[in-house]
């Protein structure tokens, strides 16, 4: 089936209806990580009980359609490295010393986010004997980002939302 | 004669129940399990699931339930045995079953004896003493945690000594965007001696908090056990529910079902696969499958609403109907797709450095696979024809248009990166044959919930994943799930040994079990 004329002239990839919003959050990206933070930010993220889909969706924003690492965010691969804290998950009671520890070895100034309903405490696995309920019942949350699993852009949103609160109440 | 009348001939004692046309069900005597488990070993059985439920069949206390499986027998042997908090250990002759018996020992509190592992699996050590969440005495609700752990309670790993033998740690928390996860590395120079993992840090209690609620309220409960099996797991859920109910779902939405199946597969291994090459430093070229696993997620939103098909399957049927000018639009895109994937494909393959690192890491021997109930993918890179898609076909759309799958014997992470882009390639076929096939008919069914239990086999894109339901007075009464993860785990103990510390991401990514799907 590789050879027919249809797969070899392949048709181009779809263009998306996020493509313009997309470009606008970038630039707004670049603009508030520049000012407020000297043009880079370090994430680390931490999943405290998450289904495994906001990192699905964290993993795909450094993939070519988002690309967010070229406007100053990296994700670090230890606590010690970070800025932000992003905390997936409804914290089950066997991840609350690892997230306390990793939220103590995080040097200050730091803030954290709660990504996805699970972690917000919305989530359909807040009462069970399991799980504390939400980030915050263990460490401060500073900007709660919502869904099951917020997509790319809703991250993005999220993100400049924390920035943005920095901007404006300083560190 | 069937198996179940040539076990009825060794051990009299054994009572026959009921029969479907996936299960065989049958009660022996708790004191014979192990005899029982010998013979089925000598006829090829492999244990593929244990667990306890509490109450069945309206006989007090607790019943344990075997479930054993046949390469070419369709038909599942499900034993069922009612004990008193105490029973013999099969994991002399079945090496998985101890997993199960860990389980089950923090679940209900029973004592397995003669077990060679009787250390706590899911309930870590901050767990009060003498709880047992599965037990219905007790009610979902938050718990009074230990405030201090003594260090006399902490986990036991096995430890080596010797010259030059030191120990590496990795842990809960690693390096990347990736659940947690304990592993414990005895190195000797770069070469790893020995490797144990402990897992169930993500445990939040999906089986327990499943019960009590109605079939409609427990769909989620199965869309949440692992982000990337979303449609699997629903899948097997809803088919449970199904059977017990006598609900018989629509050809349109069974072909609707298999569609979205197959394009989670399809997602699910495009990040194996470009994990795979990032992890031996070649972006580039993973960029190429990273941006088809893109386009794959905007077409299940396009297709479904949700990027993980959430809320696409219900009980009956699915949620949304797709219209034929977005059918013919998917059909035209995975085109493009098939060709864009194998050309990239082809190019990593071509590429010295990445066959380098590929070749001969990581391997898992073709003996493992049957001792440790490996399934999938990974079964497939091991010379192991295991695809229940093939085996248990659990949607007669698969019976008609399965491609018969890629078998490699090296079991190393090469075969591992081939097995799964052919899974692809396959997926991607089935799909076009269903979008010339589709059928017409309506999207769902109405149904009325019917009391008793039923298991349910799916393949999902790691593997075997197995569901059992028990409904009473119209309410879930237990929810029993075993992902291909719980299993296939152990593989990765086997497959880093001699090899070098810095190839264990790779080897891992190989792999890429769940850790969600796992912990439950």
């Amino acid at each position: 089936m590789n050879n027919l004329p249809s797969q070899i002239i392949a048709p181009k990839a779809k263009k998306n209806r996020d493509d313009e919003e997309l470009k606008r959050l970038h630039l707004e990206l670049k603009r508030s990580i520049s000012s407020v933070f000297g043009r880079s930010i370090a994430l680390r993220e931490v999943d405290t009980g998450s289904d495994g889909s906001p990192e699905i969706e964290l993993v795909n924003l450094t993939n070519p359609y988002y690309d967010i690492e070229q406007y100053g965010i990296t994700f670090v691969a230890s606590p010690r490295h970070a800025d932000v804290l992003i905390v997936t998950g409804p914290v089950t009671c066997n991840m609350i010393t690892p997230l306390r520890k990793a939220y103590e070895a995080t040097p200050s100034p730091k803030w954290v986010i709660a990504l996805g309903d699970d972690a917000c405490g919305s989530g359909i696995f807040k009462d069970s004997y399991a799980v504390i309920g939400s980030v915050d019942k263990v460490i401060p949350v500073d900007v709660k980002i919502p869904g099951d699993p917020p997509t790319p852009i809703e991250i993005i949103k999220g993100l400049l939302k924390l920035i943005r609160k920095i901007g404006k109440e300083g560190y | 004669m069937s198996y179940k009348d040539q076990l009825k001939q060794l051990f009299p004692s054994i009572i026959y129940d009921e029969e479907t046309d996936l299960e065989e069900y049958v009660f022996i005597n708790p004191k014979e399990i192990v005899e029982i488990s010998k013979s089925l070993k000598s006829l090829h059985f492999n244990l593929i699931l244990e667990f306890g439920i509490e109450n069945f069949k309206n006989q007090k206390g607790i019943t344990l339930i075997y479930v054993f499986e046949k390469a070419d027998y369709r038909k599942l042997l499900i034993i069922q045995s009612k004990i008193n908090n105490n029973a013999e250990s099969i994991a002399q002759i079945y090496p998985t079953a101890v997993l199960y018996e860990r389980e089950m020992q923090d679940g209900f509190g029973i004592e397995f004896n003669h077990s060679f592992d009787t250390r706590k699996l899911f309930l870590h050590e901050y767990y009060p003493e003498g709880f047992h969440p599965l037990k219905k005495s007790f009610t979902n609700a938050h718990l009074k945690l230990k405030g201090k752990v003594s260090p006399s309670e902490d986990y036991f790993f096995k430890k080596i000594n010797g010259e030059g033998v030191y120990e590496i740690s990795v842990g809960p928390i690693h390096a990347g965007i990736i659940a947690p996860g304990h592993f414990r590395f005895n190195v000797i120079g770069e070469t790893i001696l020995n490797l144990e993992i402990r897992h169930f840090w993500k445990h939040r209690g999906i089986e327990k908090s499943a019960e009590n609620k109605t079939p409609e309220e427990g769909v989620v409960f199965a869309e949440s056990i692992c982000g990337d099996e979303t449609i699997a797991n629903t899948l097997a859920y809803c088919i449970a529910i199904e059977k017990i109910s006598g609900i018989k779902v629509s050809k349109r939405a069974e072909h609707l079902r298999v569609l979205c199946a197959e394009m989670e597969r399809i997602y699910s291994l495009l990040g194996d696969i470009a994990g795979m090459i990032v992890d031996v430093a070649y972006p580039m070229g993973a960029s190429q499958f990273f941006n088809l696993r893109e386009e794959i997620l905007r077409w299940n939103e396009r297709l479904t609403g949700s990027r993980f098909c959430k809320g696409m399957l219900i009980i009956g049927g699915v949620s949304k109907d797709v219209n034929s000018k977005t059918l013919d639009e998917l059909e035209e895109y995975l085109n493009y797709f098939y060709s864009q994937f194998t050309s990239s494909f082809l190019k990593i393959l071509e590429n010295a450095s990445v066959l380098d690192r590929f070749e001969t890491t990581g391997i898992i021997k073709e003996s493992l696979v049957k001792p440790l109930n490996l399934t999938g993918p990974l079964a497939r890179a091991s010379g192991v024809n295991k695809d229940e898609r093939i085996c248990h076909p659990y949607a007669k759309t698969y019976e008609q248009i399965m491609n018969p799958n890629k078998i490699l014997n090296q079991g190393d992470v090469l075969s591992r990166f081939r097995i799964k882009a052919n899974t692809i390639k396959n997926s991607a076929n089935i799909i076009l044959r269903i979008i010339k096939n589709m059928p017409k008919g309506e999207m769902s069914v109405n149904y009325d919930i019917k009391d008793g239990c039923s298991f349910s086999i799916v393949e999902s894109s790691r593997g075997q994943n197995i569901m059992f339901i028990n409904i009473k007075n119209k309410k879930i009464d237990r929810f029993k799930v075993r992902t291909a993860s719980f299993c296939n785990w152990y593989a990765i103990e086997h497959a880093v040994m001699g090899n070098i510390v810095p190839d264990f991401p790779l080897i891992n990514k190989s792999l890429n079990l769940s850790y969600e799907g796992n912990d439950l």
